[in-house]
């Protein structure tokens, strides 16, 4: 049986999916840019723009010269990869053997395939059909090399079905630009006149050889067939899933925990080998009844440890309610991250936020008392006593541009809401000498301040803080501030307690 | 009570104060302050304006600035006297030269090598460490400052409000206490009033290329940084009044003023022993004999002794002097120049050979040039041949040496754009937004935002971040942002310019610039020389090289025979394509009409197409007088004085100030400030208190009320394009003789034309068929004929015939082509002959694409691919390569339409055909005249006509109407596209390289209009040119085509791509 490949073009690949995701952009003329030598520069078009004379490469203030309404959105570099990846993916219906053809086309190995189609009319018309469904532009073309196929997809004339061993007829009106050539070849084949191929395919080896080089009488041998040429085929990432039919349904909590350590273990493994860890983690249970119940846990750090991921479900196993029994167990990791085998070393005292045991003991406590009670604070760049911390997301999140404010002294507690309080304080702007918190009068001996903190006014407009710190007679030390200046209105408050 | 602040920051310590110097005076005036000091950073370039500024409202600048050190804590220096000034100029001079533009490298040596007749303050770090006192690096600092400055060195305290200001201060007296050095209050101004927060924070979010989400600490926590009021600066520092007291006694010891810096003209123009006056009377005499050959009419010899006696008492002689050596040395050098400006077309100038404008053609009085009342210095602007310019520059560097002689800067304003950008980034908009915003602004306009634009670009300007960044960018606009330098103003002084001004690296080589612009320069008066470059200079200079070579005559600028009646014909025939000033295509319809007969119209016709005459609705009415359509009044008896040598009408920026002068009252200096205040969008208000004092002032003065606002209006316009009539005097010269040239020695004129370019208003295609058009015969590029420039080789028929030359062809690398002129002994035959001589590759390439083999027997596709071989005779033993022999390839055949698409896609232009003469026959079916055809066309009639789009012009002047040139085989056209097509049409005027459209013929006498109805993009039709037919190629049966869907993308849609891009056809160009 001899090979047959098909090519497919997306012409319109990005601009297609940004109006699958936003379809008013459709029906206008739309563009994706990008900055090269500091100029912007459109990247893609949509078949509106482009009817409108709008093209790929061109700068975009040419363009929004000929269509000032045009539409615009930045591009993703790694936008077309990604969609030729799931495209390729999907692809597989087709073939086994898919591959990404950068930028913007894929290559099938059909040999074999369209029969089951019914022939290669239909199988060609079978997947521009299901591919223009999915909202893509294509170009679809079959041909018994790589070569051919690519070039048909994109410089060919209807039908783009190359009959086998038509190879030389189909080359010959195909331009240069079929062979997939250098830029500057291509150039230069038009400027001798060579507009299509059948105008020099004949032209002694030799000749040619020593004004283009080998790689282009290597592309002319791998359009013709004389040359071998593979497809990388793309692999489906299998999802983070594990799981355990049972032959008889289990009904019993030590059945349960033997199906779930079985799964651990094997999930484990995999997230060891592929040097992953595991953050967020679902067990379920289908009944034989049709219901599925489940239990889900989540971690500090990435972790693979099965001791410790046990004992998070384990806490939550009661809930589980097998009723009649359960005749299949699965478990799914859907948040994983990279987790790297740290050196194991002989004597570690170092503790700190470094230290598993210490995520894992949050983990713990998070799953019995809830995940609020426990938080760990960063630093913000904030003057604004309020947003100057904020929660950390993960135990591991480093302070990333500076460290806890040292200059300025920050009461141990602050208060979450300062409290209004009523102060005696001499004008214009000296400390206060007594105010009354809680029915309480406390007189103050020492004071120090100023120190005042202005709105930042692009979060929110208002008048500022004169803080102070205080300290009254027992010896307790106190953090005030008038909120407004002194010859305006203003108002006294305690924000918070120094130890 | 009293108190000097000491510490301010202006705008001119870039990104870091947030006021202007002018804003910081008009405030500390207002507060009663007596005097304050400016202290930028490293940079004294902020202290004119506050100087100038502080005269005004009566209060004191104290000189100053920041030194930032590499190695050691910052200081506040004081100069005392001017003998300080210098110092502390040099000192940054010392720090701006070792190091690039726009930055300052100083160490504490420096500082102590310069330390003498100034006063420091010290400034401690802003926060204590953990035991609440100053690092011992800082106490180790101060010990060493106070070793080296003694007495004379203060420390600065400030409360800023962070919560350990009594720490602080404390720490600071115990310095004191310790070291006996005074505390001095300061309040590190950073803006003059707390509304400019915000803003200090944006440009703060500039500098560290943050926006103000994440800029954090960097910001202030506060907004203190303002100029406080005296008494609130008292209250402060109440626990330390001597730290006030410090202040003034600072203040008292810093007597020095700007004002005591005094200009000196260079000395070493003279020669023999004669004083400046002398010398120059001597010059200017010689000068007058050679002219007129001992027989000085009366006339100029009045004008000689009366100039020369006004010179002696205004004591400009060293002046004139210094232009004098400047030109002397060009023409020794063979450059050639002339001057311009206000000084330049006095009868003095023309003996010296400043000017060749005859100033006996003119009773223009002397005074008129120089305003005494004004007491400024004399202006006068020399243009030089721009390829040239820069040797006159270096000889300036030379003589005078480079601490003398330095260029003025220019400082770059932050103009509407870019503050919205700058401050649309800062507050985080996104690109798209800010460039929807900024898109709102059209260049022309200087008013601000207008609500329904911004609403029409889809932004709501309720928004509160809208709201905020569009008054911050009113705020943000016209603030400094960088040193530049002055296209050609030289400042030259007696003695070290360093000791008046700091020195710094301008961003081209060779080049130095002081911190001053011109504004500057002229309060403190300070001669200025402006050293222009100008691009017809050089042609004109070609030219007469080119008339000595080939017509033996000798040329010079002042003996081309003038008022030749050939050439004012010419010229009224709007035949000027090339000319200087005249070629552009609102100049072009304008000839006809006015019709210049004498020197005089050429000077009118220079300035009336300007905005300044066009938007004060000037140019009709001039006409209409001109033509003898209304009759020629005046005003009043006054003006009659002023307005008639333009019959009435004002075009010149002179008689718009003298009109405010005599008409409105204004004095002298009003009218040169209120000129001034329309250049500048910043000082607003300030037109509109001058729009009512004119036209008061002129109903006053019995004039009505709508001559006041039409003289207003165009004063407005001159603010920003003024054209002076001694300016518009001297370029009517260039225009007389460029045309003068064009006129008898076309072929000289276009050969030179085409080795001066880039410059004008043309392409090398139009400068071709137009010397073409008037019967020089052009021959193309070729390996065995051209040298790199364009030359004239034997005569054919009545002209030289022009042989173009290798820099038409885009890319190519002179070096190369100078190998293969220098070696062309015998006539090139083969390639490899090339190769051997060492030309690349890519350049025998790029002489194949050009099509310059053809005296080697060689098409240009044939060429190519005798070059595109890629295995090259390596050594002398390797057989010759095969090649050449074995291969009777043949190539596609190249039909001569392909050959002139190629030669546009190299060089631009074509000898061989115009492309458009190709589809005159599709045309022809479309009924689609040509050019030539157009003036046999009534008026009123329905056309269509097409071309290749050479111009494309929107003016702003002209309400949104867009001006075309078009060009065929035949010739140009001119259309018309009104507001409401252009944006209907928009996309094919914008597109097209070939634009056909249907129209109306207008005519007015010999110019001919076409107002535009309809546009269509022919463009089409020219990219089949490119390509050879189907039919023709060698295996070509098209069998299988039933052409249901078209290929998306195939050479056809390739080439064409190319075509339209304007890869291959010049682009058309666009001007505002």
């Amino acid at each position: 049986m001899s090979a047959r490949f098909v090519s497919i073009w997306f012409p319109h690949l990005s601009t297609d999916w940004f109006s699958l995701r936003q379809p008013h952009l459709k029906k206008l003329p739309f563009v994706l840019r990008t900055s090269s030598h500091g100029r912007m520069v459109i990247t893609s078009t949509n078949v509106v723009a482009e009817q409108k004379g709008i093209s790929k490469g061109m700068p975009l203030a040419d363009a929004k010269a000929i269509i000032p309404e045009l539409e615009i959105i930045d591009d993703q570099s790694d936008l077309p990869l990604k969609l030729l990846n799931r495209l390729a993916e999907w692809c597989i219906r087709f073939t086994p053997i898919v591959g990404i053809d950068s930028p913007d086309g894929l290559l099938l190995d059909v040999s074999g395939c369209p029969h089951l189609w019914g022939g290669e009319e239909d199988y060609l018309a079978d997947i521009v059909k299901k591919l223009q469904n999915r909202g893509y532009d294509v170009r679809v073309a079959i041909a018994d090399t790589i070569g051919i196929a690519w070039g048909m997809a994109r410089f060919g004339k209807e039908p783009l079905i190359v009959e086998k061993e038509a190879n030389l007829e189909a080359l010959l009106f195909l331009p240069p630009e079929a062979l997939r050539l250098e830029s500057e070849t291509i150039d230069r084949l038009h400027k001798l006149g060579l507009h299509e191929i059948g105008q020099f395919i004949n032209m002694p080896r030799p000749s040619l050889r020593r004004r283009f080089g080998p790689q282009f009488i290597s592309q002319l041998d791998k359009a013709l067939g004389y040359q071998i040429e593979m497809i990388t085929p793309v692999q489906p990432i299998e999802p983070y899933q594990e799981r355990l039919p049972c032959i008889e349904s289990i009904a019993t909590l030590t059945g349960i925990e033997i199906a779930l350590k079985e799964l651990l273990k094997k999930l484990c493994l995999r997230l060891v080998q592929e040097q992953k860890g595991l953050r967020t983690a679902q067990f379920k249970c289908y009944r034989v009844d049709g219901k599925v119940e489940q239990i889900a846990i989540e971690t500090n750090s990435p972790s693979l440890s099965m001791e410790h991921l046990f004992k998070l479900f384990e806490i939550k196993l009661s809930s589980i309610e097998p009723d009649l029994g359960i005749e299949l167990f699965v478990l799914e990791a859907p948040k994983v991250e990279d987790h790297l085998p740290k050196q194991k070393k002989l004597w570690d005292a170092s503790g700190g936020l470094e230290d598993e045991r210490l995520a894992e003991l949050i983990d713990k406590l998070s799953v019995k008392f809830g995940k609020e009670c426990i938080n760990r604070y960063v630093p913000d760049e904030h003057y604004w006593p309020e947003r100057s911390f904020k929660p950390a997301s993960s135990l591991q999140e480093k302070l990333t541009t500076f460290f806890w404010c040292e200059d300025k002294l920050r009461p141990l507690q602050v208060l979450k809401d300062p409290e209004s309080i009523v102060v005696a304080a001499p004008i214009p702007d000296y400390p206060p000498m007594l105010f009354r918190y809680k029915g309480k009068v406390h007189k103050i001996i020492k004071a120090d301040g100023p120190e005042r903190i202005e709105q930042e006014w692009w979060i929110q407009q208002g008048q500022h803080r004169d803080y102070y710190h205080v300290e009254d007679e027992e010896g307790r030390r106190y953090w005030l501030f008038r909120l407004g200046h002194y010859d305006q209105t203003f108002q006294w408050f305690i924000h918070g307690f120094f130890s | 009570m009293s108190y000097v602040e000491l510490q301010i920051t202006t705008n001119f310590s870039f990104l870091r104060g947030a006021s202007h110097p002018e804003e910081f005076v008009e405030e500390a005036s207002k507060l009663g302050y007596k005097a304050i000091a400016i202290t930028d950073r490293n940079s004294l370039a902020g202290i004119v304006r506050a100087h100038g500024a502080a005269k005004k409202s009566g209060i004191r600048i104290i000189p100053a600035c920041r030194l930032d050190l590499k190695d050691g804590a910052s200081l506040l220096a004081y100069p005392t006297n001017i003998q300080g000034y210098s110092k502390i100029s040099n000192l940054l001079t010392t720090g701006n030269l070792r190091t690039e533009k726009g930055k300052c490298e100083l160490f504490k040596e420096d500082v102590y090598q310069h330390a003498k007749d100034s006063k420091f303050i010290i400034i401690p770090p802003c926060s204590l460490n953990s035991t609440f006192d100053f690092e011992d690096s800082f106490t180790k600092t101060v010990a060493e400052y106070k070793k080296a400055f003694g007495e004379h060195l203060y420390i600065a305290a400030s409360r800023s409000y962070n919560g350990h200001d009594a720490k602080h201060l404390y720490r600071i007296s115990e310095i004191m206490a310790k070291f006996e050095v005074p505390m001095v209050a300061t309040n590190d101004v950073h803006y003059h009033n707390p509304g400019r927060r915000e803003l200090q924070d944006i440009v703060t979010c500039v500098r560290e290329k943050c926006t103000i989400y994440n800029a954090g600490f960097r910001l202030h926590p506060n907004a203190e940084r303002y100029l406080k009021p005296i008494d609130e600066m008292h209250r402060l520092f109440r626990q330390y009044p001597d730290a006030i007291r410090q202040t003034e006694l600072i203040a008292e010891a810093c007597t020095f003023s700007l004002d005591e810096l005094k200009y000196q003209y260079p000395k070493e123009v003279t020669t023999d022993g004669r004083t400046p006056q002398e010398e120059l009377t001597f010059l200017t005499w010689r000068g007058a004999q050679e002219h007129y050959k001992d027989q000085i009419p009366e006339k100029v010899k009045t004008n000689i002794l009366y100039e020369l006696k006004f010179i002696k008492e205004m004591n400009y002689a060293e002046y004139f002097l210094t232009v004098y050596d400047i030109v002397r040395y060009a023409r020794e050098q063979n450059i050639l120049c002339q001057g311009r400006g206000s000084a330049a077309n006095s009868t003095i100038c023309y003996c010296l050979g400043i000017t060749s404008v005859d100033p006996s053609k003119f009773d223009l009085l002397f005074e008129r040039f120089i305003s005494s009342a004004r007491n400024e210095p004399p202006d006068i602007d020399v243009d030089f041949e721009h390829e040239r310019r820069e040797e006159v520059m270096q000889y300036i560097y030379r003589k005078y040496g480079r601490d003398r002689a330095a260029i003025v800067a220019t400082v770059t304003q932050q103009h509407h754009k870019g503050a919205i950008r700058d401050v649309g980034k800062a507050m985080g908009l996104s690109v798209d937004v800010i460039t929807r915003l900024s898109g709102l602004i059209w260049s022309f306009s200087e008013e601000g935002f207008d609500r329904d634009r911004i609403i029409s670009q889809g932004i709501n300007p309720d928004d509160p971040t809208i709201r905020k960044v569009l008054q911050l960018t009113e705020q943000f606009m016209g603030f400094p942002r960088q040193l530049g330098q002055h296209t050609g103003g030289f400042v030259i002084t007696e003695g070290k310019i360093s000791d008046l001004c700091p020195v710094l690296n301008a961003r081209m080589q060779d080049r130095t610039n002081i911190e001053w612009n011109k504004d500057d320069i002229e309060t403190l008066k300070f001669l200025k020389i402006d050293v222009l470059a100008l691009g017809m200079l050089t042609c004109i200079r070609k030219a007469f090289d080119l008339a000595k070579a080939h017509y033996n005559l000798d040329l010079t600028l002042a003996n081309i025979p003038q008022d030749d009646p050939a050439v004012y014909e010419m010229v009224s025939h709007a035949d000027t394509i090339g000319v200087f000033q005249i070629e552009s295509r609102a100049q072009q319809s304008m000839l006809p009409r006015l019709k210049p007969t004498c020197f005089y119209d050429l000077v009118i016709e220079v300035a009336i197409v300007r905005p300044g005459p066009i938007m004060g609705d000037m140019v009709h009415p001039y006409l209409k007088r001109r033509n003898g359509l209304e009759p020629v009044e005046y005003p009043s008896k006054k003006l009659e004085e002023i307005l008639k040598r333009t019959l009435g009408v004002p075009l010149f920026q002179e008689q718009a100030m003298k009109i405010a002068i005599v008409a409105a009252g204004f004095t002298p200096t009003e009218a040169d400030e209120l000129r001034r205040s329309m250049a500048t969008f910043k000082a607003k208000g300030k037109i509109s208190f001058f729009e009512k004092k004119l036209i008061k002032g002129m109903i006053d003065n019995g004039y009505t009320e709508e001559y006041a606002k039409r003289v207003f209006r165009q004063l407005e316009g001159f603010g920003s394009y003024g054209f002076p009539e001694s300016h518009a005097v001297s370029f009517a010269l260039l225009v007389y003789v460029s045309s003068w040239i064009k006129c008898y020695y076309p072929d000289v004129f276009a050969c030179a034309l085409l080795n001066s370019m880039p410059m004008g208003f043309y392409q090398p295609a139009q400068i071709v068929i137009d010397a073409k058009n008037h019967g020089v015969v052009v021959r193309p590029i070729d390996v065995n004929e051209s040298d790199w420039d364009n030359k004239l080789e034997t005569k054919s028929g009545k002209y030289h015939a022009l042989r173009l030359g290798f820099r038409q062809i885009k890319g190519i690398r002179e070096e190369e082509i100078r190998i293969l002129v220098e070696k062309r002994k015998k006539v090139y035959t083969t390639m490899n002959e090339l190769r051997q001589v060492g030309l690349s590759e890519i350049t025998l390439e790029k002489l194949a694409d050009a099509d310059a083999f053809r005296s080697m027997g060689y098409d240009r596709r044939r060429a190519l691919w005798e070059v595109s071989s890629k295995d090259l005779p390596g050594s002398i033993f390797s057989t010759p390569s095969k090649d050449a022999a074995e291969e009777q390839i043949e190539l596609p055949e190249m039909k001569l339409s392909e050959h002139v698409v190629y030669d546009y896609a190299t060089t631009s232009l074509s000898v061989k055909a115009h492309p458009v003469s190709f589809v005159r026959e599709k045309l022809h079916h479309f009924n689609v005249l040509a050019a030539s055809q157009l003036p046999e066309v009534n008026h009123g009639r329905i056309v269509k006509v097409a071309g290749l789009v050479l111009v494309r012009q929107r003016p702003g002047t002209a309400k949104g109407v867009c001006f075309i040139t078009i060009e065929d085989e035949t010739g140009t056209m001119n259309l018309v596209v009104f507001h409401k097509l252009f944006d209907q049409y928009r996309k094919e005027i914008i597109q097209s390289k070939l634009l056909m459209v249907e129209g109306q013929v207008q005519k007015e006498g010999e110019v001919i209009h076409v107002i535009v109805r309809k546009c269509f993009n022919y463009s089409k039709l020219l990219s089949h040119l490119g390509m050879a037919k189907s039919d023709e190629l060698t295996l070509k049966p098209m069998s299988r085509s039933d052409e249901t869907t078209e290929p998306v993308s195939s050479t056809k849609g390739k080439e064409e791509h190319k075509i339209i891009q304007g890869k291959i056809f010049p682009e058309g160009r666009n001007f505002k």
